[in-house]
């Protein structure tokens, strides 16, 4: 495009990286102004404090990392709509076995992760080898792991051993929310593996299957491993929403099947995979969780909850496409 | 297929359309499943039995008249759940069970549901947002309206029964022992066989799902077919909250969650392909009644819920490992 031989200037390479990450940016802008909106209306009406942040903090996370698993799939063109029974799954599986010892936490969390990741390498093996559609595979999965899920634990009940819910939705040092920790982890993880050639490989295949396979990357291996991931980071959000509502429900996971999705899109990551960032991904989590706390300070029906998630999603959608018509007539 | 020349003598015969061949397998599987329920219990296949079997298998056939042609066109619709908890809620609650009211209720009810698919469509065609992303976000909309509207409760008068005349439209039963209902969904199949087959509407809802350019170069108005599409989608969805209303007398909140995936389900298992521009509604009734008998006789083996959620997903699976898998290079 310009001259190889003059580095484009500042103003040039931001215009371009903004042409190309526009729906990302917007996302982190409608973040950035609705996290000042939340924190200015807590503070101006002294209801900002550790415990109201980290509770925020908490009510994202499952989602969040759900969000995460999600995008490893969208990235490649594909869809797991059975994020919602896996995490289902791995809440059930956590309140009926999991005892109040670090040994038994460990061990349950990395079998429920095991289990998450297993049931994803399937899902990705139906895909890649079974060639058969991701909406499909995985509406069928969902079925499969609810089913699972109501046999491990038929009624709700169960309890998650306090030490794990003070690790993963506590306070380190008496200030700092666990989950913000964690969420620091996750985005250093996203980081570190964006420079994969896993990555490398999950944007190609979204970008375009065959010139993909034409220039030697392991199409079907990246698709197992992108709906493992999803798996995992499924099962990941399931201990979390373990930990943090304390109580199993095999029918607790279904929401997050759709609000995966949602948050992905808010997060501008594209629907027909090989564009997007996982940590727009992130963004959208914390969007769709601050409407909800947005909506109780405003005095709006928390009813109305959905209605503004869905109206905010509808609109992200199209002013991202907005965005991107405007940008692309003047670049 | 039938309007095309015969093959010429000596040619070896042409093998039968895919789509044909899923969906006289579906019909097939239906109608084991049937046999089988009537093994483990003799009653199953009387007539009063199988109708009542159907009835239930009409509302998944309802709400998947309308997902069938979206996913024809290769788009697809999440709004049904709440456009049909809408459907219900706004027929018991604005209806309060008068019969009088019902002659404009039900009207303005269907109205909503095209109301919503006219909204979806135009998100999808003209701010572009992608048919899974809109029809979401619509569903969102729509239950964050119900549930506001309602404060969480079907209604604030213990009147809110359907009207008498609706009820009466699905649990009714004609003289030779056949619910009305049946008569309801034979009328819809016998007007989406003419859509699909018969009008030239038809075949740009197929050419629009084959290929959306070709079908635009061609001539066709893709914008006022998707329009169409989603519009029908949406009022094929009120229509199964006034009927699940009528069926149960009154309207639950979350009656209509379980038909959007029984919709996709049975749109897909019937042999339409999720891409779009394959397939026919008469796969998806074959696929509604799959779905219902496989219930039911997973319930008569005494079959906990888990296992029958297990079940259904497998026996999902196993028609997609048959007949939904994609051509080796694509």
């Amino acid at each position: 495009m310009s001259a190889p031989a003059a580095r484009p200037s500042a103003g040039d390479r931001f215009r371009r990286y903004a042409l190309r990450n526009a729906s990302l940016l917007l996302s982190y802008l409608v973040l950035t102004v609705m996290g000042l909106y939340y924190v200015g209306y807590a503070a101006g009406h002294g209801q900002l404090s550790v415990f109201s942040v980290t509770s925020v903090f908490n009510n994202t996370m499952p989602l969040l990392v759900a969000a995460i698993g999600q995008t490893m799939v969208v990235l490649t063109g594909g869809i797991d709509l059975s994020v919602g029974s896996i995490i289902s799954l791995s809440n059930s599986l956590a309140a009926v076995h999991m005892q109040d010892s670090a040994g038994s936490v460990l061990a349950w969390s990395g079998l429920i992760l095991l289990i998450g990741a297993a049931t994803g390498a399937a899902n990705g093996a139906l895909v890649a080898v079974g060639r058969i559609q991701p909406i499909l595979v995985t509406l069928a999965s969902l079925s499969v792991w609810a089913g699972v899920a109501l046999f491990v634990l038929p009624q709700p009940g169960g309890a998650i051993p306090p030490g794990f819910t003070a690790l993963l939705a506590g306070n380190a040092w008496q200030i700092v929310p666990a989950s913000a920790v964690v969420l620091g982890a996750l985005i250093v993880f996203w980081i570190v593996f964006r420079r994969t050639g896993l990555a490398v490989a999950l944007y190609a295949v979204g970008n375009d299957e065959r010139s993909a396979r034409a220039n030697g990357v392991p199409v079907a291996a990246a698709k197992i491993a992108a709906y493992t991931l999803s798996g995992l980071f499924a099962a990941l959000a399931g201990l979390y929403l373990s930990a943090v509502t304390t109580s199993g429900d095999a029918t607790t996971g279904a929401v997050y099947t759709l609000t995966s999705i949602a948050a992905v899109v808010l997060g501008g990551v594209s629907l027909f995979g090989g564009r997007g960032s996982a940590t727009g991904s992130m963004a959208g989590a914390f969007v769709l969780t601050l409407i909800v706390n947005i909506l109780f300070f405003a005095n709006i029906n928390p009813l109305l909850q959905e209605f503004f998630q869905g109206l905010v999603l509808i609109l992200a959608m199209a002013a991202s496409v907005l965005v991107n018509v405007v940008l692309g007539r003047t670049g | 297929m039938a309007d095309q020349p015969q093959a010429a003598a000596g040619r070896p015969p042409r093998s039968i359309d895919p789509v044909r061949r899923s969906i006289a397998l579906t019909f097939g599987a239906a109608l084991l499943l049937f046999l089988i329920g009537g093994v483990i219990q003799p009653g199953f296949l009387r007539p009063t039995n199988v109708f009542s079997v159907l009835v239930v298998a009409s509302f998944i056939g309802f709400v998947a008249a309308g997902q069938s042609l979206v996913i024809l066109t290769g788009g697809i619709d999440l709004s049904v759940a709440w456009v049909i908890n809408a459907g219900g809620v706004m027929l018991t609650s604005l209806a309060a069970g008068s019969d009088l009211s019902a002659a404009w209720v039900v009207p303005a009810t269907l109205c909503m549901g095209l109301g919503v698919g006219l909204a979806n469509s135009l998100g999808i065609v003209f701010l572009e947002v992608p048919p899974v992303v809109m029809t979401l976000g619509m569903n969102g909309i729509m239950q964050g309206l119900v549930l506001g509207l309602t404060n969480g409760f079907t209604s604030s008068s213990a009147k809110a029964y359907a009207p008498r005349v609706v009820s009466q439209a699905v649990n009714g039963v004609l003289p030779g022992g056949v619910p009305v209902d049946l008569l309801l969904w034979t009328a819809v199949a016998a007007a989406l066989w003419v859509v699909l087959s018969r009008l030239t509407f038809g075949r740009w809802i197929y050419a629009l799902g084959n290929n959306p350019v070709a079908a635009y170069l061609a001539g066709g108005h893709t914008r006022r077919i998707t329009v169409l599409v989603y519009m029908l989608a949406g009022g094929f969805s009120a229509f199964t909250g006034i009927i699940l209303a009528g069926y149960a007398g009154q309207a639950t909140l979350g009656a209509g969650d379980p038909y959007l995936f029984a919709s996709i389900a049975a749109v897909v298992i019937g042999g339409t392909s999720i891409l779009g521009g394959r397939g026919h509604y008469f796969g998806t009734i074959a696929g509604a009644m799959i779905l219902t008998v496989l219930t039911d006789v997973l319930t008569l083996m005494s079959i906990p819920e888990a296992g029958r959620s297990i079940l259904y997903g497998l026996a999902i699976l196993a028609a997609l490992l048959i007949y939904g898998r994609q051509p080796e290079d694509v």
